[in-house]
């Protein structure tokens, strides 16, 4: 931007005004964020909690049957060693069982990480299959019971983006999706690699957008949604997010009473800011 | 006292009913029958008498509540069970006024406390099904003796 040169105290204001601007649009996002994962809350905590119930009940039993198993082998008799042989038997599918459970839940941890991260300005390279991967732990609660999620991982290579931005950008489709299907219904998430960007898409059968919404949707505070359940935020930041941070494209097509299908670009390489 | 008791799980994680199996195979000899698919739950209720039927509130395609409803029609005598992931107390409400449910765990559950609940409900059902028998057996005995009572008058009429 080339600016007529300001009187020194007015650049100082509107230097400081930006900067206030732009810790507000931080903080907002950030409650924004904050707020879409408190929805998600009641889902996270089912699909964290059969793990733990599953993990203390083994433990309980792992104890008792060791000790079923020490006074096994101090009686020595034969049919006392066979018993100990089959407790060893359920301990040993115990102990599989833990392995799975403790996977599952660091699989969710991590998916809250990937949000709980403080935004950093830093760029590095993502592995965009396992951020999508990652952000579907934290909906699967919230969808399994009626939504059937079919993924198509494509061949990507790694992304030069702010991770955690883009994952909140997952989560947010992911969400609308999920709301916008009535009873059961499918989302379909799909990566490919597509000359010097990543192509993301999430594809939903929910109803569609009426095409008297469609040039609204991207606009900050449109929302269909009732009070409490939408805020109009989620599509504006994300295109914030796509478009002006990482120089990609977020689009979409809708087909009323057949679904619609989000499109997300990005560029594998960030442009190196040209500065000076 | 207990005989022969036969439990039913259904939760659409294995790892809940390998777990609680184990549990109730370690501390009890109960029959335990578990399955991760609420459908073929109910095929089994359809041939197989059970004396409580402890379910998983949130599964794909049948929720625990729509599970438990027709685990009422098929066997009313059944203690039925809600094991709920999230403290859901509204669904848990919901559910103890339309399948008169028994009792709701929350997961994480405690082992002793759900052993407890187990073993009452199936003591419930055993008795339920006793006083039906005999209820059954003194409508037969008191038709019977009717029977009596007519032919009697019969002979003496
Ligand atoms: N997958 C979708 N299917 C149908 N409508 C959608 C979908 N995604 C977004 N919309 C529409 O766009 C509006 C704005 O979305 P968004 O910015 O995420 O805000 P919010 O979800 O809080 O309403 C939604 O209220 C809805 O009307
Ligand atoms: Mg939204």
């Amino acid at each position: 931007m080339s600016q007529p040169s300001n009187p020194p105290e007015f650049a100082n204001e509107l230097e400081e005004l930006r900067a206030r601007a732009d810790s507000l649009a931080t903080q907002l996002a950030q409650s924004y964020k904050m707020a879409s994962i408190g929805r998600l809350l009641a889902g996270i905590v089912h699909e964290i909690n059969t793990p733990i119930g599953s993990i203390l009940s083994n433990n309980q039993v792992l104890y008792r049957s060791l000790e079923l198993v020490k006074s096994a082998l101090a009686n020595g008799d034969k049919d006392s060693l066979a018993k100990a042989n089959r407790l060893v038997e359920t301990c040993l599918s115990l102990i599989a069982i833990d392995k799975i459970a403790c996977e599952r839940i660091s699989d969710v941890v991590r998916g809250l990480k990937t949000f709980a991260r403080a935004e950093s300005s830093e760029v590095r390279k993502a592995d965009l299959n396992q951020q999508l991967q990652d952000t579907l732990k934290l909906t699967q609660g919230e969808f399994r019971q009626r939504i059937k999620v079919e993924t198509d991982w494509g061949q990507i290579p790694q992304v030069e983006c702010h991770g955690n931005m883009l994952s909140q950008v997952f989560l947010n489709i992911l969400v609308n999706a999920g709301q916008a299907i009535q009873g059961e219904g499918k989302i379909t998430v799909r990566t490919r690699h597509e000359g010097d960007s990543v192509h993301i898409s999430i594809a939903d059968t929910g109803p569609g957008i009426k095409p008297e919404d469609r040039p609204k949707i991207f606009a900050g505070g449109f929302t269909t949604k009732a009070v409490g359940v939408g805020t109009g935020l989620g599509l504006a930041l994300s295109k914030k997010i796509v478009e002006e941070t990482h120089g990609g494209s977020l689009h979409f097509e809708s087909e009323i009473g057949i679904g619609t299908t989000f499109h997300i670009l990005v560029p594998i390489e960030q442009k190196k800011k040209a500065e000076g | 006292m207990i005989e022969k008791a036969s439990v039913l799980i259904v939760d659409d994680e294995e790892m809940v009913i390998t777990s609680v199996r184990a549990y109730l195979e370690l501390e009890t000899n109960f029959e335990v029958h578990g399955f991760t698919e609420p459908e073929q739950a109910v095929k089994f209720l359809e041939s197989n008498l059970v004396d409580i039927a402890v379910s998983d509130y949130l599964m794909p395609r049948m929720s625990g509540i729509q599970f438990l409803t027709r685990a009422k029609q098929l066997q009313p005598e059944a203690t039925r069970v809600l094991l709920t992931g999230h403290a859901d107390k509204q669904s848990a409400i919901q559910a103890i006024n339309e399948v008169s449910l028994y009792q709701y765990v929350e997961k994480p559950w405690e082992n002793a406390q759900l052993l407890m609940i187990i073993q009452n409900g199936i003591e419930r059902a055993q008795l339920l099904r006793e006083l039906r028998a005999t209820m059954s057996e003194l409508s037969t005995a008191h038709s019977s003796l009717k029977d009596v009572q007519k032919k009697l008058l019969k002979a003496f009429l």
